[in-house]
């Protein structure tokens, strides 16, 4: 080999490198990239959505394309970008974090990512007409095998492909998390980022395998005449329900941990104090984990499952608020008696815990079937998931990448743009989401591409179309200053903000091979003790 | 035990005669946790917002945040209290779930088909109505579900085709119809009137217009509609 150049940056390597690229970081900014771009794809079918909603009757599209938008929006927002994001972050801050030099399995990290690639071209194939899929992204049969769903091998491939490339991150990021620590980092003082994903990628490990499965039995019925949910044969459409959300519940927390990572990271640094209960927060995340797979049933209390496990799933679903609680009081705690910096990722991050609370206080009514009887497949239920899903997960991803955006990018971003558009965004989404569940109290049925004219139901609407495009333009400022900042952005320091962590001990953007010697550490080290200095 | 305090509920709303039942327990169950939950709601951000002033950044003052690593009397308690609290609510859900899924002995019994898109209604005197669904939500009066008013009905809910759903506005009750199965749901409302009833799982194109009216009317009445010209209504199907 000729002589060592000096470290190039990630972004002067040439196409053929980053076709051929084993690279976490580099893998970890495809996904960045995509899954960003993705979630501004989802936003505009939001936006067409709410723009739709604004009074009763057809006015700029047609239910059949009102359907493909929801299809398409809860698709990318939950498999691209709730999901996705994660493992933007999760392949670019394992190896760094752990001390490693990559991930366990880079070659499977690529193959991962092509996957994924191959699945996000499939997905915006979707926008040619003929192509639509009309089934809701819970593709419940037997609608889904009916003509007026649209191609369903389409949901069914995208499924399987986002899947296996879950599975091959899963892997990855386990494994490394596991066996590839630096001397000291131990399972006890890790940063809880980590064992966010990791709990994260403990149920993609487990549940993916579940949805494939249902998919797999929908692809042979529809194609192959067997009759696993045709009841006029034998088989079962709410089979298909408890195999899918036997996933599909499990992965709401895929989604909502690596947020709570990002929230303990920056509340921590921004605080200048260790985690309030670091041993409780690791067990609460554990324990989401686990109980995310025994609560199913309560996507289900309406569906014609007997009423016996109605109720003792309802009592299962009820126990996670209890750990989720645990962590926001600890979040609560890392406050007290702090050095509270006002940054843009903390804005954001404390923006998200209140979203979450609020989030979490209406996911309680809805785990009891008392409750659920008026209000399940309501607007109260799509307004608790973007409370949740929507605002806690994106205000979390975005605290994140605002936090590691000089780490990435080598670059500062602007301070007062990333201020202005956390509270515009804050502004806006409470608008739009609150007046969300007010319409669905009073009953407005979700999945709905026109109205009744309801005197209140359209007022409640409007506010929540205006709200809508509060959010949006507050977004919007957040892209255009990642977009700008990484090309007139002042060069950021190693370390920019103090942290303790061992990502920010590397040069800012990281070497591709992260440290020139693997760090050791003391055996009293910690993320978060900012009493003491350690790099 | 929890039972009583179900039949308590009904008796203490009886009184005000409400315009459906079971509404007046979801309205329990409702402000019960409304209840909870704003206290929750308080008792974290008002703590929140204090520490987020008094502990803000000040240069020379607070440079370095506490060393404080946690309080484990404090974890037990913000473990076991909300684990207490859940538990209550997860049963006193538990009580009023029984009462809104056990019809009346008395209860009439009408049996709903649902298809893309509409409902097809069957009384128990084999009269039958056709709701289809309606661009305009302007629903013709032949196809208007006619139910008496202060009478307790059970539905018997299936579906010939993709799964569709039944809620019940006024009643605040919803049950899934399913091709193969049969579920049921019961209410009661007790003012005559207008009243809409929606689907509520998603089934395609019109899934948005398939709602129905139900047409409350004094008993009397219904029992003359119900048991009147059966030719008359054949007609309006034939000409629909």
């Amino acid at each position: 080999m000729a002589v060592t150049a000096p470290y190039r940056p990630w972004y002067s390597a040439g196409i053929k490198e980053w076709i051929l690229t084993t690279d976490h970081k580099k893998i970890g900014l495809y996904y960045g990239i995509t899954t960003v771009l993705f979630f501004a794809f989802a936003g505009l079918m939001g936006l067409g959505i709410r723009l739709e909603l604004w009074q009763p009757g057809s006015q700029f599209v047609s239910p059949d394309t009102y359907n493909y938008f929801l299809t398409a929006h809860g698709i990318v927002a939950l498999l691209w970008w709730a999901i996705g994001v994660w493992g933007a972050f999760g392949n670019f801050l394992i190896p760094l974090m752990v001390g490693a030099r990559d991930v366990a399995f880079p070659r499977l990290n690529a193959l991962s990512w092509w996957t994924f690639f191959a699945a996000s071209v499939l997905v915006l194939l979707t926008l040619i007409p003929s192509n639509q899929i009309r089934m809701m992204w819970t593709g419940y049969p037997p609608f889904s095998i009916n003509e007026n769903a649209g191609q369903a091998i389409i949901y069914i491939l995208v499924i399987h492909l986002t899947g296996a490339a879950s599975i091959m991150g899963a892997i990855n990021f386990l494994v490394t998390t596991l066996r590839m620590r630096a001397p000291g980092i131990t399972l006890k003082n890790m940063n809880l980022m980590l064992h966010s994903i990791a709990a994260a990628n403990t149920i993609q490990l487990l549940g993916v395998p579940s949805f494939a499965g249902a998919v797999t039995m929908l692809f042979m019925d529809k194609y192959m005449g067997t009759n696993f949910f045709n009841p006029e044969l034998g088989g079962d459409p709410v089979l298909y329900q408890n195999v899918f959300w036997f996933y599909s519940h499990p992965a709401v927390y895929v989604m909502v941990l690596p947020a709570f990572g990002v929230f303990s990271e920056v509340i921590s640094t921004f605080s200048r104090k260790p985690i309030f209960g670091q041993t409780a927060m690791v067990f609460a995340i554990w324990a989401i984990a686990i109980l995310g797979f025994m609560v199913w049933i309560h996507h289900m209390f309406t569906s014609g499952v007997p009423d016996w496990i109605r109720i003792v799933m309802s009592y299962t679903t009820v126990l996670i608020g209890v750990p989720t609680g645990v962590k926001i009081f600890n979040w609560v705690g890392t406050l007290y008696k702090g050095s509270i910096r006002y940054t843009v990722p903390m804005l954001f991050t404390l923006g998200g815990i209140f979203m979450f609370l609020i989030g979490g206080l209406t996911g309680i009514p809805l785990a009891l079937p008392a409750f659920d009887i008026n209000v399940h497949d309501s607007h109260f239920v799509v307004a608790h998931f973007h409370y949740v899903l929507g605002m806690a997960v994106t205000f979390g991803a975005v605290s994140g990448i605002y936090y590691w955006y000089p780490k990435v990018t080598g670059k500062m971003f602007n301070e007062t743009l990333g201020k202005l558009s956390f509270w515009i965004s804050m502004i806006g989404s409470n608008v739009f989401y609150f007046f969300q569940f007010i319409v669905g109290l009073e009953g407005m049925p979700r999945r709905y591409a026109d109205y009744p004219p309801i005197p209140e139901w359209i007022t409640l609407h409007q506010i929540q179309t205006i709200g809508a495009f509060i959010l949006a333009f507050g977004l919007l400022l957040t892209f255009i200053n990642w977009i700008v900042s990484a090309f007139i952005g002042k060069k950021a320091p190693a370390n920019p903000w103090d942290s303790n962590s061992l990502e920010w001990s590397t040069p800012s953007p990281p070497p591709p091979h992260n440290f020139d010697k693997i760090p050791e550490l003391p055996a009293d080290w910690s993320p978060y003790d900012y009493h003491k200095k350690y790099h | 035990m929890f039972r009583v305090l179900g039949v308590l509920g009904l008796v203490g709303i009886a009184k005000a005669e409400p315009l459906a039942y079971p509404a007046p327990l979801w309205d329990n169950i409702y402000l019960i946790w409304l209840f909870i939950a704003i206290v929750i709601y308080l008792v974290v951000s008002i703590p929140m917002l204090y520490f987020m002033f008094k502990y803000r950044y000040k240069k020379g003052v607070n440079e370095v945040g506490e060393p404080i690593h946690g309080n484990t009397t404090l974890e037990i308690l913000w473990t076991l209290i909300p684990l207490l609290i859940v538990i209550y609510l997860a049963t006193q859900s538990f009580a009023y779930y029984r009462d809104q899924r056990k019809p009346p002995e008395n209860a009439m019994e009408i049996k709903v088909i649902a298809f893309m898109w509409g409902w097809e209604v069957e009384y128990p005197n084999g009269k039958k109505v056709y709701a289809f669904f309606n661009e305009e939500y302007k629903i013709p009066e032949e196809q208007k579900i006619v139910l008496p008013e202060k009478t307790p009905i059970k539905v018997l809910l299936t579906s010939r085709d993709v799964i569709h759903a039944f809620y019940v506005h006024p009643a605040k009750v919803m049950e899934d119809a399913v091709p193969g199965r049969i579920t049921h749901l019961w209410f009661q409302i007790n003012k005559p009137g207008e009243y809409w009833a929606f689907c509520r799982e998603y089934c395609g194109t019109q899934h948005s217009r398939m709602v129905a009216i139900l047409k409350v009317v004094p008993k009397e009445e219904f029992i003359a509609w119900v048991n009147g010209d059966n030719l008359k209504q054949a007609n309006a199907i034939n000409n629909f």
